[in-house]
């Protein structure tokens, strides 16, 4: 991993669906804080939500800790949890193949990962789930270039 | 997020959203689309106020797309932007219910739908 450009913002995260919509509000407010442009504020909030979903869910993730920073070429994220081993690099992108009325609803989180995010890593180690998201965004340069600070 | 249901001209009923579809605005639209999808004949999901949608929002949709065509009843979803509409068509949600851009068009299809479906009718 190449050595962040900007300080990394890092918050600690219980393994509950409440603490997931906390955890969107506090990754939007640093995004809002690099001054991203909004098709990467989509994509970093809509990966966010899916891997925190499927590591409680799924992965009966107790913690999780959340990390953005900003590189040169773009914002980068990393999710690490304490849930059960899951690459969604690897995982099938599902989707509904139709038209049909007998469609499977669900599993869809690590194909919007997949789709959403630039390049995705995994690795596994002392029992943490360690993801790293890559987003190829640019900062908006009419925002403000206040750097965000360590929560 | 808000919900504002409106039973428009020609038997369809015009749910709009506005605001994020995300973890909480699913949990709260969950029972009014379970409602709706036990109800009416044709709706159309009005997503032009919502800013960002994930699965847990598009399985909401496709709950309710789910009954709704089990039942004999049509949904289709207008406005989206083009966000929400990639994560809607990366799904495959665009398989079982078609999107248009704005709530005439939507209207017009479910119309000539339940035209079509009568006319079958013994």
């Amino acid at each position: 991993m190449s050595a962040p450009e900007q300080q990394a913002c890092s918050r600690d995260f219980a393994g509950t669906i409440e603490a997931a919509a906390d955890a969107e509000a506090w990754l939007m407010s640093q995004s809002g804080a690099l001054g991203l442009p909004e098709d990467t504020e989509f994509a970093l909030n809509l990966c966010l939500e899916e891997l925190f979903i499927n590591a409680v869910q799924h992965g009966r993730a107790n913690r999780a800790t959340i990390s953005i920073w900003a590189e040169a070429d773009g914002v980068r994220l990393e999710f690490v949890d304490d849930g059960g081993p899951f690459d969604p690099g690897e995982a099938p992108a599902k989707r509904i193949s139709g038209p049909t009325d007998d469609f499977e609803i669900g599993g869809f989180g690590a194909g919007l990962v997949q789709k959403f995010s630039r390049r995705l890593s995994y690795r596994r180690s002392d029992g943490y789930n360690r993801l790293l998201l890559e987003f190829g965004a640019a900062r908006d340069t009419n925002a403000g270039s206040e750097a965000p600070h360590t929560t | 997020m808000n919900i504002n249901v409106i039973e428009a001209d020609g038997g369809v009923t015009h749910v709009v959203l506005d605001g994020r579809f995300d973890i909480a605005g699913a949990q709260g639209a969950d029972p009014r689309f379970s409602a709706l999808a036990q109800s009416s004949s044709s709706v159309v999901v009005d997503l032009a106020k919502v800013s960002f949608i994930a699965s847990l929002g598009v399985r909401t949709l496709m709950v309710s797309a789910k009954t709704l065509i089990r039942r004999g009843a049509d949904m289709a979803v207008c406005g989206a932007n083009e966000n929400v509409e990639k994560v809607l068509r990366s799904t495959g949600f665009d398989e079982i219910v078609p999107l248009y851009p704005d709530f005439a068009s939507a209207a017009a299809w479910l119309t000539s739908r339940q035209a079509e479906f009568a006319s079958k009718k013994p």
